[in-house]
Order: C-alpha cells, then sequence, then structure tokens
C-alpha cells in the first residue's frame, strides 16, 4: 500500500487559512415563526430529517440562532436567499475559527 | 373561520366574505408596502399560476437586469424584515448580498401575495398543493409586517401584548391596536393549520434546496 503524505500544516499562512474556512449560513429566533413552521422549513428546503430539523428549530428557539448549512460563499448565498424567501431571518458569515 | 384541511387534492379553510376581506386587505397592504400593485380581476386569469412562478410581474424590475449599483436597505422596518440584511456585521456582504438578490426575492414574494389576494376572493381560500409552500410563507409575511407594526420584536414582547390585550378584550376595547392583534393571532391560527396538515400528510414541498413559491 502506498505511503499517504502528510502535509505539513504549519507552512500554509493565516491568509491562506482564512480561506479555506468555509461559510455558514445562521438562522436566527424571531417573535413571528411558528416552531412547527420553521421545523418544516429546515425539512422542506434542506432535507434534514424530522429530528435534526426538530433539533435545529429548537436551538434557534432557545439559544437565538443556529447553523443550519455549510459550504461555499455562494452557496451560503443561496441559502440565506431561500430562508429569507421562506420569511425567516438568516445571514452568512466565515465560520467560527 | 375553520383552518385549513386538505381534501382531494387541496387545503381548504373555511372564512366568511369579512373574514377574507379583512386578510386580503393585508394582503393589499403588503403588496403596497412593496411596490407592487393587486391583479386585476377583469383580465380572466385569476389563477395566477404563471405570476406564482414569479416569471411575469410588470410592477417590478424585470428580473433579467443586473444591477450594479448597490440597492439601499428599505427604510421602513417592516419591509426591512420581508427582505432582511445577509449580514449582522459586515456592511459589505449585505450590500453584494442586497444587490445580487432583492429584486427576485421581492418578485417572489410579491407574485404569491398577489395569488392569495385572487384566492381570497372566492370561497375558501382553497390552496391546490403545489401552492401550498407559498401561501404558508406569505402568512409568515403577513405576520411580519403587523408584528413590526405592533412593535413585537422579541418573544417578550409577543408575550407582554397577548397579556395586554387578553385584558383590553375583558374590559370590553374596541381600539385599532386590539383588532391588529386580533388579526395577527387568526393569521397565526391559519398558518399553524396550513402548517400541520402539510405536515399530517408528509407534504415537505418541492424537493432540495428549492424555496417557496419556485
Amino acid at each position: 500500500m502506498p505511503t499517504e503524505t502528510v502535509p505539513e500544516q504549519d507552512v500554509r499562512s493565516d491568509e491562506e487559512a482564512v480561506v479555506a474556512r468555509p461559510w455558514v449560513t445562521i438562522v436566527w429566533n424571531d417573535p413571528v415563526n411558528l416552531m412547527s413552521y420553521v421545523a418544516y422549513v429546515f425539512r422542506s428546503y434542506f432535507g434534514y430529517s424530522e429530528q435534526k430539523a426538530e433539533r435545529l428549530m429548537l436551538q434557534v428557539h432557545q439559544e437565538g440562532r443556529a447553523v443550519v448549512a455549510t459550504g461555499s460563499r455562494e452557496a451560503m448565498e443561496v441559502d440565506v436567499q431561500a430562508m429569507h424567501g421562506f420569511g425567516l431571518w438568516a445571514t452568512l458569515q466565515r465560520e467560527d475559527a | 373561520m375553520r383552518g385549513f384541511r386538505y381534501e382531494s387534492g387541496a387545503y381548504r379553510a373555511e372564512l366568511d366574505a369579512g373574514e377574507r376581506e379583512v386578510v386580503a386587505s393585508v394582503v393589499a397592504n403588503v403588496v403596497e408596502l412593496l411596490g407592487g400593485e393587486l391583479p386585476d380581476l377583469a383580465d380572466g386569469s385569476p389563477d395566477g399560476a404563471a405570476e406564482a412562478a414569479g416569471r411575469s410581474d410588470p410592477s417590478v424590475a424585470p428580473v433579467w437586469r443586473l444591477r450594479t449599483e448597490p440597492v439601499p436597505p428599505p427604510d421602513d422596518p417592516a419591509v426591512h424584515r420581508l427582505l432582511p440584511d445577509a449580514s449582522q456585521d459586515d456592511p459589505a456582504v449585505a450590500a453584494e448580498f442586497r444587490r445580487l438578490t432583492e429584486d427576485d426575492l421581492r418578485t417572489a414574494k410579491l407574485a404569491r401575495l398577489r395569488w392569495l389576494w385572487t384566492a381570497l376572493q372566492d370561497d375558501g381560500p382553497v390552496v391546490p398543493a403545489p401552492q401550498a409552500p407559498a401561501v404558508a410563507a406569505t402568512l409568515t409575511d403577513l405576520r411580519l409586517v403587523l408584528a413590526e407594526r405592533l412593535g413585537i420584536r422579541t418573544d417578550e414582547d409577543a408575550d407582554r401584548l397577548g397579556r395586554a390585550v387578553g385584558r383590553r378584550r375583558r374590559h370590553g376595547a374596541d381600539d385599532v391596536r386590539t383588532y391588529l392583534v386580533t388579526v395577527y393571532d387568526a393569521l397565526t391560527w391559519l398558518q399553524e393549520s396550513l402548517v400541520q396538515a402539510m405536515l399530517a400528510r408528509g407534504d415537505l414541498g418541492p424537493p432540495g434546496r428549492v424555496g417557496p413559491g419556485d
């Protein structure tokens, strides 16, 4: 079996590390959207299981926000636009280091 | 008023003429806020299927126009809630997002508002299953605008308002604010009934990462 070459982690500059960090879509709590509807949106749009959708919905409700998707900036822009289409408030940002 | 139930291919609610008129007036108000116009009922195309798909909408900028200039955030907080910022702390991200997406989002919201307004002119409303996700989302939009007007910005605001209005109703209050809360509560109840009816039959709308009204 070929031996895999382990890349040297410490040669990357900070800037490269920032570029490699993905973006996330965050959904924020609001007093209007129904818990049932938020869970429905997570199942409908992201295709999440009932359990996962329920867990994320409760996280939004109790902690005020939840990361619901991770990916490229372009992909997160598409997701945030869709959330706004559903009437949820969502933002995108780089994933926390 | 009876909430939504699924019957032979459609979700049906029963609102009397007065109740439908009240909801239609809220829809008309939100259409106006978004800078759109109501459909012309005389044009003989009440089903609005093409409109609901967001394909034709003469009252907003054509979707093929690529914006190169920044689009300022809406001044009206209720409109801002319908077309929110995509970043809390990075104005460049929010501005770029708004430039790229606001026209499409506004067009999609207006198309489905107009669909619901037309549906409210007849008994029901009757919402064919494929239209249900767009109607559920539109009920959220109506509630977002009413909530903003009522100053509901936190869960605590909502609880406090509910208690205050309950007290006023018991004392026979009949003011605009109590009326708006009554309409808000009715829309909440209608939306909950629609979502529950959809979930009861495993209707999760269009598959994959496709938004309502698309």
